[in-house]
């Protein structure tokens, strides 16, 4: 049948219903981007200098070599760990599945007061080391803690995306290289990882991504990268340019780094024939001992270690009499503002879902880029252009919890939109014409069929903006209301200033909902009913 | 009581034109489906059938004409009744059953607000022979029982006409031709007007009360489907339903002198042309005997391609001028293979015949099949 044809649209704009709400939220997510070309503007010579001072140039190429070590990093862990777990017999391999994915759900400024609660010099380890006469530890603070902690906290990026094309690629390609000769070494390396590589590199540009845009792990480890000089120069002065130069000078970086994954994601990606049977898991025989291993340190380093030495001074702040009151108002400030940035994030991803979904077109293509340009540019970005907007046009509203949820509104909403197209994709328009002949006028066949589909999506999605914006610290820490502390800003707070009782609570609270809700999505994938 | 005059038909489709862009889909389309009875649109992929079906529920608007159900004009110039009014029943091709609904509640979506709803379900579940099956969800169920549960779903709130879209093509092909019985039995039983579209023209003729072979947008003929086999309206209709040669022939006085000898032409008088002419011959109407060995003259025919299909051997012959005709070889002779040498004599049948006049005809050369059936030039 003429099916492409003749569900087309004609070229005019979809009904005013879903036009009105996508554009007010299309305006919102425009401004970081706005903010950026605003300020880009105003680039003098002043500013100029500013850029090419030593300074400056010492923090760009210090964000860089962190880049490059974390990619460097992430496939060291990720590539080996994808490998054991999609293809070979690894012992309790489903359990290695799971644990090592884990670590994603942690935030970085969780994993980095680990550190440097257990290896810093007051950390808990080195006072052990102390007492028993052994030497220090090397520092954790700088470029090496830095390094190591954020390859901890986006390993899992390159393990994803490597495993999925792993799993997807057809086992018989390999075998053909087999048949032709080739070890299995050989087939490995002249045969899956090309095959792999595209998948693989994607997932390492996300990892700079993250490690260039994270601004708690790098602040807590006193490295300095571009979004904790910006946050430095913000809180320093009251003149916001370098500031704004600075955060001009990531994005720009980011940017680049973000076209090289797009184009490594749209370009270069081969896409193997689909696997027609699982592959026959190779055998590691003896070598299973070393990739036991790797996978027992992996885990230790990312997951042990933050638990334990979170547990550890939790536990001696109470014994120490450290006060629970402020967890208390930390976790409902947390609850509240992740609750309702969701809530709010929800209802604004269904007009927009509907608009891409069902009116695809140059103006979904458009408005599917600017909303996640807000996502692109790091927070920091995003915080500072939000301040800049508000002082400008509400100051009344400055430091309000309503500019904050809508700030994590706006950042967030890909993640919303995601998951709730994936199910409305799901929902064919059949279904709703099967309820139009059925009687329902369109209302009715939105409320009894395409809203209860769309359930698991929505609910998803709500799950995925709750469980960022409560890990959320940039956008908390400069546009909460004065005196709003979360349980992020709580950790942040206390672990910058060394205070590793008083963070410890807020950090195993602050697990404990992370875990709850990753929880949630698990069972949110599972298919209706 | 007054004696009403004769019903309106289920539906009725008036000069309706549609066109998606620049493609046009439907133009000067009729179609009149009478109360009780089963209507098979039939016609080659694109042909607009679809479109037809969905102008029907309402999914679509047509640009000009009007479109009737039980007399009452759901859409015509400036006004349209929405598909929820229309009281039509729709089975989709991929049957559309709502995922996150049990099959009982498939079936009562559409009488939900009835208090009768369950002895009504029950009745379809039991008509479908899904009785057992009412609590399964649909992702449970085989393709043959989605079918089912959507034609049920479909019947349930009594709708004036069902209409369904390739209701066979998701499925496998011998589940098909036994779903086509059931599908046709359910139909009768609830006593139903029907509407399927198809392009399988075995489906069209043995599920259908009448057909209607259409082709790019409008309708070629519509008959029952003796009729559309036996008395084809035109050379599409020839070569869409069933394997036709056509064949050049002298008309005079409803007899066409063929190649083969006289044949009588059957149809009204006006549809007799007198003059060059092309005849449809199907391949039953030939005897095919096996010929000795020689060279292949114009009454010999050198065996060129075969198709066995288990109830019947076609085979396709061509003669020492290059003409090239399907015939069906008979029992005795179902060992010929290619290359052997066989002699054609026409049975005493009748046919029809196109006059030549008007339009421009080829002879066949090959017109079992379908794509090749489509590219040839039509009338109308």
């Amino acid at each position: 049948m003429a099916a492409p044809v003749r569900r087309q649209r004609g070229p005019g704009l979809p009904p005013a219903r879903l036009l009105l709400p996508v554009l007010a939220v299309a305006g919102l997510s425009a401004l970081p981007v706005l903010y950026l070309v605003l300020r880009a503007l105003d680039v003098d010579r002043a500013a100029l200098e500013l850029i090419i001072r030593p300074r400056t140039i010492e923090v760009l190429v210090a964000s860089l070599s962190l880049g490059l070590a974390v990619a460097v990093g992430s496939i060291a862990l990720g590539l080996p760990l994808a490998w054991l777990t999609a293809r070979t017999d690894l012992p309790a391999r489903r359990l290695w599945m799971v644990l090592t994915v884990v670590p994603l759900a942690i935030p970085s400024y969780v994993i980095a007061f680990a550190f440097v609660a257990a290896l810093g010099p007051r950390g808990a380890l080195s006072q052990v080391l102390r007492d028993l006469g052994l030497p220090g530890l090397p520092s954790i603070y700088g470029f090496g803690g830095a390094v190591l902690v954020l390859t901890l906290a986006t390993y899992p990026y390159v393990l994803l995306a490597t495993r999925a094309a792993l799993l997807r690629s057809d086992p018989s390609i390999e075998e053909a290289g087999r048949a032709l000769g080739d070890s299995p070494l050989g087939a490995f390396r002249r045969v899956t990882l090309p095959m792999i590589a595209p998948a693989m590199a994607g997932g390492a540009l996300l990892a700079v991504l993250y490690a260039l845009s994270d601004f708690g792990a790098v602040a807590i480890l006193q490295f300095d990268s571009f979004a904790r000089v910006i946050y430095i120069a913000y809180r320093a002065s009251f003149d916001r340019s370098l500031a704004a130069i600075l955060a001009l000078m990531l994005v720009a970086v980011t940017l680049a780094v973000a076209w090289v994954e797009w184009r490594v994601r749209t370009r270069r990606l081969v896409i193997p024939p689909a696997a027609r049977r699982p592959p026959v898991p190779v055998r590691l025989g003896r070598w299973r001992w070393p990739a036991l291993a790797l996978c027992c340190a992996v885990t230790a380093l990312a997951l042990v270690v933050p638990a334990s030495t979170i547990l550890f001074w939790l536990l001696r702040g109470l014994s120490q009499g450290e006060p629970l009151r402020v967890l208390g108002s930390a976790a409902t400030n947390s609850l509240l503002a992740g609750l309702l940035a969701a809530v709010v994030v929800a209802a604004l991803a269904l007009p927009v879902v509907f608009l891409l979904v069902r009116h695809p077109g140059r103006f979904a293509a458009w408005l599917e880029g600017i909303l996640y340009s807000a996502y692109a540019v790091p927070g920091i970005v995003v915080a500072l252009a939000t301040v800049f907007f508000v002082l400008n046009v509400m100051p009344i509203l400055y430091q309000s919890l309503v500019v904050l949820v809508l700030a994590y509104a706006v950042r967030f909403l890909p993640q919303a939109v995601g998951p709730t197209r994936a199910s409305l994709v799901q929902v064919a328009p059949r279904l709703v014409e099967a309820a139009r002949t059925l009687g329902d006028n369109p209302p009715a066949a939105f409320r009894a069929i395409t809203l209860p589909l769309l359930r698991p999506g929505i609910v998803a999605g709500m799950a995925l903006v709750f469980l960022t914006t409560v890990k959320e610290l940039p956008l908390t820490l400069l546009l909460g209301p004065t005196g709003f502390e979360t349980l992020a800003t709580a950790i942040w707070g206390a672990a910058t200033e060394g205070f590793f009782a008083r963070a410890a609570a807020p950090a195993a609270m602050l697990m404990i909902l992370s875990g709850m809700t990753v929880g949630l999505l698990f069972r949110a994938e599972d298919p209706v009913r | 009581m007054t004696l009403s005059p004769t019903p309106p038909p289920a539906v009725r489709m008036t000069g309706v034109a549609k066109a998606f862009g620049p493609v046009v889909a439907l133009d000067h389309f009729e179609l009149e489906v009478r109360r009780g009875r089963t209507l098979c649109l039939l016609g080659p992929s694109g042909c607009g059938k679809t479109t037809a079906l969905r102008l029907i529920a309402g999914f679509e608007e047509p640009d000009r004409g009007s479109v009737e159900i039980n007399g009452r004009r759901v859409a015509g110039p400036g006004s349209s009744m929405p598909p929820e009014r229309r009281r039509v029943g729709m089975v989709f091709q991929d049957f559309a059953l709502f995922p996150h609904l049990s099959v009982r509640e498939n079936v009562a979506y559409g009488i939900r607000r009835d208090p009768d709803r369950d002895v009504r379900v029950n009745e379809l579940l039991e008509l479908v022979g899904l009785a057992a099956d009412a609590q399964r969800m649909p992702h449970q169920l085989s393709g043959g029982m989605q079918q089912r549960v959507a034609v049920a779903r479909a019947l349930a709130p009594r709708p004036d006409v069902i209409l369904l879209d390739e209701p066979f093509s998701n499925l496998d092909q011998a589940l098909r031709t036994q779903l086509r019985v059931e599908v046709r039995e359910i139909l009768r039983r609830a006593q139903a007007t029907a509407l399927f579209v198809t392009h399988d023209q075995e489906e069209a003729l043995t599920i259908a009360d009448d057909v209607c072979v259409m082709s790019r947008g409008r309708v070629e003929q519509c008959a029952v489907p003796e009729i559309v086999y036996a008395e084809p309206a035109n050379p599409f209709v020839a070569g869409f339903v069933g394997v036709a040669n056509l064949v050049h022939a002298d008309c005079e006085s409803g007899v066409a002198h063929t190649r083969f000898g006289p044949v009588r032409l059957i149809g009204p008088p006006e549809r007799r042309p007198t003059g060059r002419a092309l005849a449809v011959l199907r391949p039953e109407h030939f005897d095919v005997w096996e010929a000795p060995d020689g060279p292949a003259g114009r009454n010999l025919w050198r065996v060129i391609d075969r198709r066995f299909s288990g109830a019947e051997l076609l085979l396709e012959v061509q003669s020492g001028d290059g003409l090239r005709m399907w015939c069906e070889a008979g029992r005795q002779v179902r060992r010929l293979t290619v290359g052997d040498t066989v002699e054609l004599r026409l049975r005493d049948v009748e046919t029809v015949a196109f006059g030549m006049g008007h339009q421009q005809l080829h002879p066949t050369t090959d017109a079992a099949s379908d794509e090749k059936a489509m590219a040839r030039p039509t009338s109308g």
